[in-house]
C-alpha cells in the first residue's frame, strides 16, 4: 500500500475536495449556464414558434386577400356582364325605338307625299279641268264664231305652251 | 532550393539538434515514482504530497474558470462563454442520450469528473510543472550527482498530476461507484440486488461474476485512469531523457489525447455504469418501451 502511496487520509482529503469542488461547480458553472442554455432553448423555441405562426397568419392573410381579389374579380366580372347585358338590351330597345321612330317618319313621311301627290293631283286635275273647260268654251267659241278646228287646236296648244 | 530539399533539411536539422542535446542537456535518470511524494508532513503521517498541490492548483483553476465564465453572462455567447457552453450542451446531450431519466441528476458530478480528470491529466504537460522542485530527504545512500541536492537528498517535484496518484483516482472511482450504487437502488429498491444474488439456476452463478465485475468497476475506473496517464509521464520522462529536443514534442501531443480521452472514457463511463444500474433485469420490456419513447 506504502509503495503505491495510498494513504486513508489523502484519501480522504481527495473525497472531500471532489466533492467541494462539485458542489462549487455546480453552483457557480452549471447552473447559470445551464438556465442560460435552457432560457435561450426556451426562446428560440418560443421564437420559431412565433414564426411558424406568423407564417400562418401571413398564408391565412394571402389566402383570404387572394379569395378577396377572386370575389372582387367575378364581382366585376358579373357587373361587366350585367353591363354588357343591360347595353345590349338597351342597345336592342335603342335600335328597335329608332326603327319605330324611322318608321313613323317613314309613314308619316308616306303619308305626306300621298296627301302632297293627292293635292297636286287634284290642283292638276283642277288645272286640267280648268284647261279643258277653257279648251271647251274656246271650241265652243270657235264653233261657234265658225272658226276652223284646226285654227282652233293650233291656238289651243299655243296657249298650253305658253303657260308652261 | 525545392520545397522538398528545404522538408528534408529540416528533418536533418532536427536529427542532428535530437542527437546533439542528449550529452548536452543530461540532467540524471528519470525520475519514475509510482507514489506522490511528500513535500513535507502535515502531521505525522499525513504528508502533504506533490498531487495534493497539484489538486488545488486545480481546484483554483477550475473555481477561477467558473467565475470567468459567469462574471458577464451574455445572451450571444463570446469567447470563454461560449467555449464552455459548447462544452457543457456536448455533454449534457451525450449523457443524455444514455440516461435520459437521470441525466439532470448526474450531470454536475459527471461533468465535473470530466473536467476534473481533463485539467488534472493536463496539468502534468504544463512545462515546469512535473520538473520544478526541491530537495527532500531520502535515504542515506541516495546520490544523484546531477542535481544540486545533497546525497541523501532527492530532488522531488513540487507537482504532479493528481492522475497520477492512486488516492485521487480511487476517490474517484469510490465516488462514481458510490453514486451509481445509490441510484440502483434508489430506483430499484431491493430487486437491484437480484441482479447479483438470485436462485434462477445458471443465473445464480452468472449473478454471482455480475457482483465481482461490479465490485471491480471502481477498482477498474481507478486503475486505467492512473495507468494511462502515469504511464504518459513516464513515457515523457524517459524520452526527455533519452532525446531531450523536438522528439518529446510528438509525445506531448499524443498525451494531450491520451488524457482527453481517458476524461471522456471516465465520465461517459460513470453515466453508463449509472444507467446499467437503474435497469431492471426484470423490466426489459419498461427500458424498451423508455427508448422507443425517447426516440420519438
Amino acid at each position: 500500500m506504502e509503495a503505491l502511496g495510498l494513504n486513508p487520509w489523502l484519501f480522504l482529503a481527495q473525497l472531500l475536495n471532489f466533492g467541494v469542488v462539485v458542489g462549487l461547480l455546480w453552483y457557480l458553472l452549471y447552473k447559470p449556464v445551464l438556465k442560460m442554455l435552457n432560457s435561450r432553448t426556451e426562446r428560440i423555441e418560443q421564437s420559431l414558434k412565433d414564426a411558424e405562426q406568423v407564417k400562418l397568419q401571413l398564408a391565412n392573410a394571402k389566402r383570404d386577400y387572394d379569395a378577396e381579389i377572386a370575389k372582387a374579380r367575378q364581382e366585376a366580372a358579373k357587373i361587366v356582364a350585367q353591363a354588357q347585358e343591360r347595353a345590349k338590351s338597351q342597345e336592342s330597345e335603342i335600335i328597335a325605338q329608332a326603327r319605330r321612330e324611322a318608321d313613323k317618319v317613314r309613314d308619316e313621311a308616306r303619308v305626306s307625299a300621298v296627301q302632297e301627290r293627292d293635292a297636286l293631283l287634284r290642283e292638276a286635275k283642277g288645272k286640267i279641268a280648268e284647261l279643258v273647260t277653257l279648251t271647251a268654251s274656246q271650241v265652243l267659241a270657235s264653233e261657234l264664231k265658225s272658226r276652223g278646228h284646226d285654227k282652233l287646236i293650233a291656238e289651243s296648244l299655243a296657249a298650253l305652251d305658253r303657260r308652261n | 532550393m525545392s520545397l522538398r530539399m528545404r522538408i528534408l533539411l529540416s528533418i536533418v536539422v532536427m536529427i542532428v539538434v535530437a542527437v546533439i542535446s542528449r550529452p548536452l542537456m543530461y540532467s540524471g535518470d528519470p525520475h519514475v515514482e509510482v507514489a506522490a511524494e511528500a513535500l513535507f508532513q502535515i502531521t505525522p503521517g499525513i504528508p502533504f504530497t506533490n498531487s495534493l498541490l497539484m489538486m488545488l492548483v486545480v481546484d483554483v483553476f477550475l473555481i477561477g474558470l467558473a467565475l470567468l465564465v459567469t462574471r458577464k453572462m451574455q445572451d450571444v455567447p463570446r469567447g470563454l462563454q461560449n467555449v464552455m457552453e459548447v462544452i457543457l450542451e456536448a455533454f449534457y446531450n451525450i449523457f443524455r442520450n444514455i440516461s435520459p431519466k437521470f441525466v439532470d441528476r448526474a450531470f454536475p458530478l459527471v461533468a465535473t469528473i470530466f473536467l476534473y480528470v481533463l485539467v488534472s491529466n493536463w496539468s502534468g504537460l504544463i512545462p515546469g510543472a512535473t520538473s520544478i522542485g526541491g530537495c527532500v530527504p531520502k535515504y542515506p545512500e541516495y546520490n544523484n550527482e546531477y542535481t544540486t541536492c545533497a546525497p541523501g537528498y532527492a530532488l522531488i517535484p513540487f507537482g504532479r498530476p493528481p492522475s497520477t496518484d492512486l488516492n485521487f483516482t480511487l476517490a474517484l472511482g469510490l465516488i462514481s461507484f458510490g453514486f451509481f450504487q445509490y441510484w440502483g437502488f434508489k430506483t430499484l429498491g431491493l430487486s437491484y440486488l437480484s441482479k447479483f444474488f438470485n436462485l434462477n439456476g445458471i443465473m445464480s452463478f452468472v449473478g454471482i461474476i455480475e457482483f465481482i465485475s461490479e465490485i471491480m468497476k471502481p477498482i477498474a475506473l481507478a486503475l486505467r485512469l492512473f495507468g494511462n496517464i502515469f504511464a504518459g509521464e513516464v513515457l515523457i520522462a524517459i524520452i526527455i531523457f533519452l532525446v531531450p529536443l523536438i522528439v518529446p514534442m510528438p509525445i506531448y501531443v499524443f498525451e494531450i489525447f491520451i488524457g482527453f480521452i481517458q476524461a471522456v472514457v471516465f465520465a461517459l463511463l460513470t453515466m453508463a455504469f449509472l444507467s446499467i444500474a437503474t435497469t431492471s433485469h426484470d423490466h426489459d420490456d419498461e427500458h424498451h418501451g423508455e427508448a422507443k419513447g425517447h426516440a420519438h
